[in-house]
């Protein structure tokens, strides 16, 4: 013992070399145990869930920074650090993630993008919501400006997921969730589309309910085109149902007695309460128009075209709006079409004669009141008579030979006073036309077949010289 | 330390060959010797730079090369004595036999 005292006295001079090894030893291995130590920091870092995780290595000190989303993740991930071999000291910069309150995460939709903004819980649910964005929506860029908060409400994540694909069904508008509240506005993308939308709200997970739901449906709309060269009536837009499709369809049909009707409607729901008893009247309307366009929109509904005569567009505009369920609104632009070229009484018996033998004037069976679906047909009448302002007229009544001769007689004379005081009501002078009428005792027809008594059952217009 | 053996094993296997070799040369050697004091000095110095190296006081890349320096150090240390009672048993056993 006592001579390694004495020989340690010597040893001196081999740390002169011992200290340029060290120093040549510093220099090179510095940087490779950096990048080793981070590399295996990071390693140990891989499975916990962290946000801005930043590792800096200088020597073996091992610099932590990072958001973490709970106490323990923060202990356990500086924990995980510590225990790399090789790691000196942890200078521990953690922190945990801020706290949203309220929690607020909203999805906006405007014509080409989608941008999700507000708070997500998890990078994993954020990654999730930003991938059921871009599947949702199919083609539509999605802008990701989500942060990451803790405070999330429980079932976040189903919510989210649930009112993303309601993004999918709006034209544009905003969605958000404020801690269990969920409001809603904008525009939905398709009719129905709003209430497809209050109809995926009731599965909502549970503890989240609706704050306000102010989507909007896009316009109900109804079109009617009546094209006097082609001469269609062309239907296009939106019925409620199948039932209201036929049935105005068939009133079309009744009303327009020259016109081919093509029809275009598509059923869908979100039709305005009230929409057939709106919509076949002002079908009846355009039919006194001729030409003109019907567009319903919600409960707006604009007719604009050209009538017949100059007392015509009063008229209609009047009886429309009495038609009109409370809330319907009406905008009439109706002109009057310049007056025909005046023609001999010859001529105008000929008119006369081609219109009914196209239709007849049709009444409330069994008594005189004029069937509104009439109104475009007399509407011609009356145009044509105030074509040939110098002949006289005698309106014929007829009746098919069903029930008491005096009834008939009665009921044709009345029928035939009926549409002189129609004809009289729109300007023209009294004194033209002789009402008769002639029950049952000038049958065109058999009165033996149902179409037969139809053909009886007439008002014939006669040219007197 | 496992670490720091396994990462720096060559250099620190120079530094005990080092020690070793000088070792080897202390027994025999005529130089000047470090004086009582200025050995106390020198360990009191070493013991403090120990102390700072176990205290982790030293922060960043100079705390990285002290414990460096100080574990080359201590093999170095080991290598003299080895390497100096070695030469001592080689020596004595000359001796015997001459």
């Amino acid at each position: 013992m006592h001579g390694l005292f004495r020989w340690s006295s010597k040893w001196w001079p081999g740390t002169i070399p011992l200290a340029v090894l060290w120093a040549i030893a510093a220099w090179t291995s510095t940087g490779p145990l950096e990048s080793d130590l981070a590399a295996r920091t990071t390693a140990a870092l891989k499975d916990t869930v962290l946000d801005k995780s930043r590792v800096t290595v200088a020597g073996r000190d091992v610099t932590f920074a990072a958001d973490a989303f709970s106490e323990e993740g923060r202990r356990s991930a500086v924990a995980s650090v510590e225990a790399v071999p090789g790691v000196r000291l942890v200078n521990d910069e953690t922190r945990l993630v801020p706290e949203a309150k309220p929690f607020v995460w909203s999805a906006e939709r405007d014509v080409v993008r989608v941008t999700l903004s507000g708070s997500s819980p998890l990078p994993a649910s954020k990654g999730k919501l930003l991938e059921a964005a871009r599947a949702a929506l199919g083609g539509v860029e999605v802008v990701d400006q989500m942060n990451l908060s803790r405070g999330a409400p429980p079932r976040f994540d189903n919510a989210a997921l649930l009112l993303l694909d309601q993004v999918g069904k709006l034209k544009d508008g905003k969605i958000t969730i404020s801690d269990t509240k969920v409001s809603l506005s904008g525009m939905a993308r398709d009719l129905g589309g709003r209430e497809a939308i209050a109809a995926a709200l009731k599965n909502l997970p549970e503890g989240f309910s609706v704050a306000a739901n102010e989507i909007k449906a896009p316009p109900y709309i109804f079109q009617a085109y009546k094209d006097p060269v082609a001469v269609t009536l062309t239907l296009t837009g939106y019925v409620p149902d199948n039932s209201v499709h036929a049935a105005i369809v068939a009133a079309a049909a009744r009303k327009f007695f020259s016109e081919k009707v093509v029809d275009n409607l598509k059923a869908s729901v979100g039709a305005p309460s009230g929409f057939a008893a709106a919509v076949v009247p002002a079908l009846g309307a355009l039919s006194r128009l001729s030409t003109g366009t019907l567009v319903v929109s919600d409960r707006e509904v604009k007719l604009s075209g050209d009538a017949l005569y100059e007392t015509a567009p009063a008229q209609i505009r009047s009886n429309l709006v009495k038609d009109f369920q409370q809330g319907w609104q009406l905008k009439a632009e109706i002109s009057v079409k310049p007056a025909a070229a005046p023609v001999d009484a010859t001529v105008c018996q000929q008119l006369f004669s081609e219109l009914l033998g196209k239709a007849t004037i049709r009444f409330v069976s069994g008594r005189a009141n004029l069937d509104p679906d009439s109104a475009g047909l007399l509407d011609r009448l009356i145009e044509t008579a105030l074509r040939c302002p110098t002949a006289n007229i005698e309106i014929g009544g007829h009746t098919d030979g069903d029930g008491e001769n005096a009834f008939n007689q009665t009921l044709s004379e009345k029928r035939a006073q009926a549409v002189m005081e129609y004809l009289v009501k729109a300007g023209l002078p009294a004194g033209r036309f002789t009402a008769i009428g002639y029950g049952s005792t000038q049958p065109v027809a058999t009165n033996d077949s149902d179409e037969g008594k139809a053909q009886n059952r007439r008002i014939e217009f006669v040219v007197k010289e | 330390m496992t670490y720091l053996a396994t990462f720096h094993w060559g250099w620190l296997l120079a530094s005990l060959l080092l020690g070793f070799a000088m070792g080897w040369i202390a027994v025999v050697h005529r130089g000047q010797a470090v004086s009582k004091p200025l050995a106390r000095g020198l360990a009191v110095l070493v013991a403090a730079l120990v102390a700072a190296a176990l205290a982790r006081v030293v922060p960043g890349r100079p705390g990285y090369w002290l414990d460096l320096g100080l574990i080359m150090f201590a093999l170095y240390l080991a290598g003299c004595a080895v390497g100096s009672w070695l030469r001592d048993r080689v020596l004595s056993g000359h001796a015997k036999a001459a």
